[in-house]
């Protein structure tokens, strides 16, 4: 019977389990994210480093391509940390472009029109709802850093010589590891610009302005004040210091662990905070 | 022992520094007998609050809350499963469709994918939205945003729905039509309803229990028609003359009476006392009667009562106790 002719009648029926309906969120998030041309556009974009690493790696390890040629050449297309270090710098930034399109229409929408209490009035936590809208962003971050990373650190295993991996597996390890980190911080920021300004315009730049301005700021200040604490506000060095670490490469000059970590922590607690204080079914006047 | 819809023990919240319900203690409704619960009570009083600590929004500092027999704050969950809310506030998604935002909404609530694309159709018929379902809920009317609030507070079919003034800012036919639904709701799908409303109206019209809260704190809790049953038929008299001897003449004569301004008198009659001696007995005092009406209180002297606007009609505060006894509340 056609549904106009056949009235409401109360589901009374079996419900979905509860991580069923939480999948939804990021299902329907997605959805909305994977709509934008633009975004489609600059996954595309986005492959053409990788592509580019990987008829490198190719070259690297097919000896009969650059044979005759001196040592040093040799040097430059050894594949080593430094050169996974730099995929990962490219592709990072490759990612926050990505979270300033795609995060500001994740969390606004609902924001806008007093959408939350909707959600939360279902059983959905704050917790739960946040972590539903970042998986959205971490699936689309992810196939544009660790995913393309890890397939080109296989691709260069399967090539290389016997011992190579034994010998660079810190390498594999970083890359995994520190593009998660990562994207972890960039869907944070992602979410919390969408959380904290409406205009997708000015949230997509407070995204930018967050990596770029922020680390900018950063440099500044050391070289002004003649101080280290100006990466405690620099999310790309100390990130980048964590990869290094993770990678078994040398430091950047200046940076510790200690610091790029309590950097990190910092940058995670006050973005976790921003989300916590927005992320609230009503507003109470205190 | 039948399970109440709502079952609130001294429950205190405080928002703030500021302490917003003061140990509200009732239980509400018959969970499964589709009745409808009036939530009523000037700004201020604590209404909105007392929905949204049933919701999870505000944690209980004292006391305790039950939905449906299950703990509001340590059984959030399973509260929210069960339990549709109209928000008073304009609350949806611009960018989706009617059926887009109904589909999901059902699906977060536990509907299967289908189920939920074939509830938010048969829903959005049900409200009216039917043709404008494909429509973003952005290019909706003030009035048609408000069904699709509807819309989406039953799509999953649950057992307690709470609705926010859910006839504010709307026209008398969408009034109308959103009174009916309510209806509906209680008496063809079995849903307990909680309305909460300013307009007195609308709740005399559906609902078949009310609680008053005023300051914080119940101050008044009936069933209605227990209520109109055991409120006692009383007298309108307005008469014009010096009426000052009026009282006492009254008294003599069995009827209990008050005295509401110059020359108004509500009076309660003896069973054997007929409305047409009260014309001989004001002609005796030299009073020209201008009007005579014989009534039973209206939820709005119900309502104003309880917030010590008006006076009690005589004998009523007994009444009222006896109906609190008798109608199970």
């Amino acid at each position: 019977m056609a549904v106009y002719k056949r009235g409401y009648q109360r589901y009374e029926g079996p419900r979905t389990s509860h991580m069923a309906r939480l999948l939804v969120m990021p299902r329907e998030a997605w959805r909305r994210v994977s709509g934008q041309r633009i975004v489609t556009a600059l996954i595309a974009v986005s492959c053409i480093w990788p592509l580019l690493c990987a008829l490198f790696i190719y070259v690297s390890n097919h000896t009969e391509l650059w044979a005759g040629m001196g040592g040093d050449f040799r040097k430059l297309l050894a594949i080593d940390a430094s050169f996974f270090l730099t995929f990962m710098k490219v592709q990072s930034v490759i990612s926050v472009l990505l979270a300033a399109l795609a995060g500001p229409g994740l969390i606004a929408p609902d924001l806008g029109n007093q959408g939350l209490g909707l959600y939360f009035s279902r059983p959905i936590s704050r917790l739960e709802y946040a972590l539903a809208k970042m998986a959205a962003l971490v699936w689309l971050l992810s196939l544009v850093t660790w995913v393309p990373g890890l397939a080109l650190f296989l691709m260069q295993v399967s090539m290389a010589p016997a011992g190579w991996a034994a010998e660079h597996w810190t390498v594999g390890a970083a890359v995994v590891f520190g593009f998660w980190q990562w994207v972890a911080l960039v869907a944070l920021v992602g979410l919390a610009s969408s959380a904290w300004v409406r205009w997708r315009l000015i949230a997509g730049a407070a995204v930018l302005g967050y990596f770029f301005v922020l680390s900018g700021i950063g440099v500044l200040v050391n070289a002004i004040f003649r101080v280290e604490w100006g990466d405690l506000i620099n999310p790309l060095r100390a990130s980048y210091g964590l990869w290094c670490v993770l990678a078994g490469a040398e430091l950047p000059r200046g940076l510790s662990l200690p610091t790029a970590l309590l950097a990190l922590a910092l940058m995670g607690s006050l973005l976790a905070l921003a989300l916590e204080r927005r992320l609230r079914p009503v507003e109470v006047v205190r | 022992m039948s399970q109440p819809v709502v079952e609130l023990e001294d429950l205190h919240v405080t928002l703030g520094r500021r302490e917003i319900l003061h140990g509200v203690s009732c239980r509400l409704g018959v969970s499964g007998r589709g009745r409808a619960i009036g939530l009523l009570g000037p700004n201020g009083a604590g209404k909105s609050t007392l929905i949204r600590t049933l919701l999870g929004f505000h944690e209980p500092c004292g006391g305790r809350a039950r939905v449906l027999g299950f703990d509001c704050r340590t059984e959030r969950r399973r509260v929210l499963e069960r339990i549709g809310y109209m928000p008073e506030t304009d609350s949806f998604i611009a960018s989706m469709t009617g059926v887009e935002f109904l589909r999901v909404m059902g699906a977060l609530s536990g509907l299967p994918d289908e189920i939920a694309l074939e509830k938010a159709h048969e829903t959005l018929f049900h409200v009216g939205l039917g043709e404008a379902r494909y429509r973003t809920l952005g290019t909706y009317s003030l009035g048609m945003r408000q069904m699709a609030r509807l819309a989406q507070a039953i799509v999953h079919g649950p057992e307690l729905v709470i609705l926010d003034e859910p006839t504010n800012g709307l026209d008398p036919s969408a009034r109308r039509r959103m009174l009916e639904l309510i209806r509906q709701m209680k008496e063809e799908h079995g849903m307990s309803v909680i309305v909460c409303s300013h307009l007195l109206a609308d709740v005399e019209q559906v609902c078949d229990e009310v609680m008053i809260l005023k300051d914080g704190r119940m101050v008044h809790h009936a069933d209605l028609e227990a209520e109109r049953r055991a409120n006692r038929r009383f007298v309108e008299l307005e008469v014009e003359g010096d009426d000052g001897a009026l009282g006492a003449a009254l008294e003599s004569h069995g009827a209990a009476c008050v005295h509401e301004s110059p020359g108004r008198w509500r009076v309660v009659l003896p069973p054997d006392f007929d409305a047409g001696q009260l014309w001989k007995l004001a002609a005796s005092q030299g009073l020209s009667v201008r009007r005579l009406t014989q009534r039973r209180d209206t939820l709005e002297e119900i309502f104003m009562k309880a917030m010590g606007l008006m006076r009690q009609t005589p004998g009523e505060a007994v009444a009222s106790e006896e109906a609190a006894a008798h109608g199970g509340l």
